[in-house]
């Protein structure tokens, strides 16, 4: 999963779209998920989601954020198909649990609306630069830019973090630390202590991201400021007429 | 350029003073490098030549720093950035965008450049730094060195008349930190842009600055051209600087009689004095 919110550079359609039709397609995709009870629309969402990873040339990428998200789909699915009580059983446990066909579906829509309700997220961050996000942002919905700053820092830096984090495990690994272990509870044992080294670089790095951004006239900046425009195109117009099927299905089916 | 007079800074949170009694001038199209041992307060020079103190870093403030005819003290970070570019030690901290091109925009667009100005800015931001085939890179896909050169890309499109490094070359291997010593040669060079580098690499730093100013425990011991700080080969060593050591021989050379030339700065002119020497030998 490392590297997974870094922006892939292309000139294919999904990178072409405006950042703010991005953001309407990702949220509509999301949204989708939910608004429908039915397997197959939310089936669909996840395939429309490889599709369109598959088109901006990120499917690897978004395939391996697929299978992560199936590891935890699968737990939330075993995790959920206990609790629910209605419905025909069609299993029965002993300690009083049963398996319903109720509980099945149920399940297997939560477990499928998580995975597809996470990818898209995924796939926009993945194909937009975060300049572009944070001044679509400014622009079109008239955010202040201290806050898309914020925003889009924050997800920056997650995988700096990340890396950061692994360097801090590895270092620990040299020195005998045995985080292999296959006890949960031990790992996080060992782990707790390097939140603070993390922790520490971490607030020396954003010290230094801050003044940078102060040296370059952070303060100075106004909605006016961005130098890019962002124009709405046919592909734009097509990506709002298939959001608006989506929500049509989503409410319908 | 800048001017410093009588500056001593303590941190807000520290007893001792961390710069005591700086007087320094830098010209306009100077190339001053500044060494020291660490603790010496190199980076804390650097903070105060490019605003970040007293703006950034609280604490107590005495004398003055002029960048541009500019108090430090009286100006805002923003006006003071108008003049000065600050490169840091933690370069991946310093870079806030996600591909090339948009790190040397955010400057550009923050400082609010005409919509017509800012293309040519951008090309000779990245042409200046060598790195105009990496334009539409993304940065996490860079190497050390290559992020080093776009922290700098990303100042220089702001045209600063100064640039202020605190050790650039920290973390780069030595042909890397010859690329970006080679880097701010040529904005020194072409471009008139006066540059500041605090750096440990001394050899590479007595090649290609002009003036060198050596800190030891919050002041400046020495300061002048390199040839002549470099002759202070004990006193350089008294303070835990490491003199190259061409420096180094001459010195010894000097002391046994052997030589009274001035102190060679690079293997060229060290051939040289070794041939003067081995001339005056056989006579």
């Amino acid at each position: 999963m490392r590297g997974f919110l870094d922006y892939v550079s292309g000139d294919s359609v999904p990178h072409r779209l405006n950042p703010m039709t991005k953001l309407a397609l990702a949220f509509v995709l999301c949204a989708a998920c939910f608004m429908t009870k039915d397997h197959m629309l939310v089936g669909g969402v996840i395939v429309c989601n490889l599709c369109l990873a598959a088109m901006a040339g990120v499917f690897d990428r978004s395939a391996r954020v697929f299978l992560s998200l199936l590891k935890l789909a699968f737990i939330l699915f075993v995790m959920q198909v206990f609790f629910v009580r209605q419905g025909n059983v069609l299993l029965t446990l002993p300690k009083g649990f049963y398996i319903t066909d109720e509980g099945i579906s149920f399940s297997l829509l939560f477990a499928m609306r998580m995975i597809a309700a996470a990818m898209p997220l995924t796939l926009m961050l993945s194909i937009t630069r975060m300049s572009d996000l944070s001044n679509a942002l400014v622009k079109f919905l008239h955010i202040p830019y201290k806050y898309t700053f914020v925003l889009t820092t924050a997800i920056r830096f997650i995988p700096l973090f990340s890396d950061e984090m692994i360097g801090i495990m590895e270092a620990q690994t040299a020195r005998g630390v045995e985080f292999d272990t296959r006890s949960f509870i031990k790992k996080v044992r060992l782990l707790l202590p390097l939140c603070v080294p993390l922790l520490i670089s971490s607030v020396r790095r954003i010290e230094t991201g801050a003044i940078s951004a102060e040296l370059r006239g952070f303060n100075l900046r106004t909605r006016d400021s961005g130098y890019k425009t962002y124009g709405f195109g046919a592909i734009d117009a097509a990506a709002f007429v298939f959001c608006a099927l989506l929500i049509y299905a989503a409410l319908t089916v | 350029m800048i001017s410093i007079k009588n500056l001593e800074f303590r941190y807000g949170d520290s007893e001792d003073p961390a710069l005591r009694d700086i007087t320094l001038d830098v010209e306009s199209g100077d190339f001053l490098g500044i060494i020291g041992p660490s603790g010496a307060g190199k980076s804390t020079l650097t903070y105060a030549m490019s605003g970040v103190i007293p703006h950034h870093y609280k604490g107590d403030f005495y004398g003055s720093v002029e960048i541009g005819g500019l108090d430090t003290v009286q100006s805002s970070p923003e006006a003071i950035a108008r003049h000065v570019g600050s490169v840091f030690q933690d370069v991946e901290g310093q870079l806030l965008a996600s591909v090339v091109e948009d790190e040397i925009l955010f400057g550009l667009e923050n400082f609010g450049i005409p919509r017509e100005e800012i293309e040519e800015r951008i090309e000779y931001a990245l042409s200046s730094s060598g790195i105009s085939d990496l334009r539409c890179r993304t940065i996490a896909s860079l190497s050390g060195g290559q992020k080093q050169k776009v922290a700098i890309a990303s100042i220089t499109a702001l045209r600063p008349e100064v640039i202020v490094l605190d050790e650039p070359t920290g973390e780069l291997d030595p042909q890397s930190s010859r690329r970006v010593f080679e880097t701010l040669r040529e904005l020194n060079h072409t471009y008139g842009v006066t540059v500041v580098i605090v750096e440990q690499k001394i050899m590479m730093l007595c090649e290609f600055a002009r003036r060198m100013a050596v800190m030891e425990a919050g002041r400046i011991i020495l300061e002048g051209p390199v040839r002549e700080v470099l002759s202070h080969g004990e006193r350089l060593e008294e303070a835990g600087v490491n003199i190259p050591r061409v420096a180094a021989l001459s010195r010894r050379l000097r002391e046994a009689g052997l030589y009274r030339g001035n102190t060679p700065i690079d293997l060229a002119e060290a051939e040289t004095m070794m041939r003067e020497v081995a001339a005056d030998a056989a006579f």
